[in-house]
């Protein structure tokens, strides 16, 4: 009875992993995309006290000869003042011309842009691209919108590109797992609610699903939350977008 | 500034006058040495007037081109135009929705005698240009698209980078490929890649990151991009 019953469990065990493994195979990553936000920390506003040491004073030699040569310039010996052997304008050297301004030959820069066959799944339109953020909480609403579409059933995930569950090297502002996103995003088509970015890599969060020839195209609204303790500077911010349909 | 150079031209005649009168009044206590010592110092102040001269070379390094496109499906390489030391940075056909990290794009060179050092502005000449097929609008904003950062084996296309802007200067000929006119001005700080603060024959390589939205029409895009040198 006690075999059967083992038997039975180990059975079930067979099938439910047999279930999972069927539904892991019929996910496959259609296409993925790096949003990439340049983001400047703007300096705090300069302290408005400080302490400012006294300058030392004077040596008391020094002081002594000033009043004396005040008293009488013109005591002492005759002494003529030297710099050294070496002309620092050699004599009939000419004067050099002042070139204040310099601008050698541009330099040309070309591309050919090409239409992207993902396109018509996933992309990405910004709005704003680059961010000017001073120190705490910053909302950017509608930073960029992202366009998804399948012809099956379809998940939009993300994650902070680079990032790993472990022994990724963390960047300001995403980091890396178990530090917290210093960026967080929200969907307001569908809730208020700020999540920060998810920063340990593969298979990251979901975004949004979408049903079988659903087209969808939605704000992302980014909240960016700089720490007193992070320097002024450039930094930037990239998360993976990655498009997962349902092979038929 | 026409002050300036006033007194930057008078500064050496003045200098010579001030050192004939201090060697006629050093001869004079030989003389009247019998009757009298005095002492006194004279303190000659003169002026250098500075020179400066750049060079941008592109292409400078080997191994130069670009990389990264990153989920579009094909591995970027450098145009026909783009030649070791030289010729365009060209990226050669990108595809739209992607970045691209172009290394050792360009490196400015600047020798000059000023101790006051000197500051390198970098800024795109117009937007960029479309031109085969001709797009509509012809231009794409050059601010939001084409980045520059310092040159490090360890670049990427997700590396910090900072924007070009678009000149509010005059373009020099076609597209601004004679440079920029500021007339009396100077180019915008916002525009300043490099800051040395002293003389010296200096060089500093710079990559360059292409960042194509998604809604970049499809089209050959070309823009110049100009640097200038000004003395601190």
């Amino acid at each position: 009875m006690r075999r059967n019953i083992f038997a039975l469990l180990a059975l079930g065990v067979l099938a439910a992993l047999t279930v999972v493994s069927q539904a892991d195979a019929l996910q496959a990553q259609k296409a993925y995309k790096e949003m990439t936000i340049t983001i400047t920390v703007t300096p705090s506003p300069a302290p408005t006290g400080g302490y400012l040491p006294a300058p030392p004073a004077a040596p008391a030699a020094a002081v002594a000869l000033a009043a004396r040569l005040l008293a009488d310039p013109l005591a002492g010996p005759a002494r003529v003042a030297f710099a050294g052997p070496a002309w620092d304008v050699a004599p009939g050297g000419g004067l050099q011309v002042a070139q204040v301004m310099v601008q050698p030959s541009p330099v040309p820069v070309q591309f050919v842009a090409k239409a992207d066959p993902n396109a018509a799944y996933l992309h990405i339109v910004p709005h704003t691209p680059s961010i000017n953020a001073g120190y705490g909480k910053t909302v950017f609403p509608c930073a960029f919108e992202i366009f998804t579409f399948y012809t099956n059933t379809y998940s939009l995930t993300d994650w902070g590109y680079g990032t790993l569950k472990t022994g990724a090297t963390p960047y300001f502002p995403i980091e890396n797992y178990p530090t917290i996103s210093y960026l967080s995003w929200a969907v307001p088509d569908f809730s208020a609610t700020v999540t920060p970015y998810n920063n340990s890599g593969p298979p990251g969060e979901t975004t949004w699903t979408g049903a079988k020839n659903q087209s969808q195209q939605h704000c992302i609204d980014l909240t960016l939350n700089v720490p007193n303790s992070q320097p002024a500077g450039l930094y930037t911010a990239t998360v993976q977008y990655n498009l997962y349909v349902t092979l038929p | 500034m026409k002050m300036q150079d006033v007194t930057r031209r008078w500064a050496a005649p003045a200098a010579i006058l001030s050192l004939a009168a201090m060697l006629s009044l050093a001869a004079l206590p030989q003389t009247a040495a019998a009757s009298a010592t005095r002492e006194g110092s004279a303190q000659i102040n003169y002026k250098i007037l500075p020179s400066i001269k750049a060079q941008v070379v592109p292409n400078y390094q080997s191994s130069f081109g670009p990389t990264g496109g990153l989920g579009s499906g094909s591995t970027p390489a450098a145009g026909p135009s783009a030649v070791l030391g030289g010729g365009t940075v060209d990226f050669g056909n990108v595809v739209v929705g992607y970045e691209y990290l172009y290394k050792y794009a360009a490196q400015v060179s600047v020798q000059t005698n000023d101790a006051s050092g000197f500051v390198v502005y970098g800024e795109g000449a117009t937007d960029l240009n479309g031109s085969n097929p001709v797009p509509a609008p012809s231009t794409w904003p050059l601010q939001q698209t084409l980045f520059w950062l310092v040159s490090n084996a360890a670049n990427t296309a997700f590396s910090p980078a900072s924007a070009f802007n678009k000149t509010s200067g005059t373009p020099l000929g076609a597209n601004g490929s004679n440079g920029i006119n500021y007339g009396a001005g100077t180019p915008s700080p916002a525009s300043q890649i490099w800051v040395n603060p002293g003389a010296g024959n200096v060089s500093q390589g710079y990559d360059y990151e292409l960042r194509l939205s998604g809604s970049i029409p499809t089209s050959q895009f070309n823009v110049y991009i100009v640097y200038t040198v000004i003395g601190n």
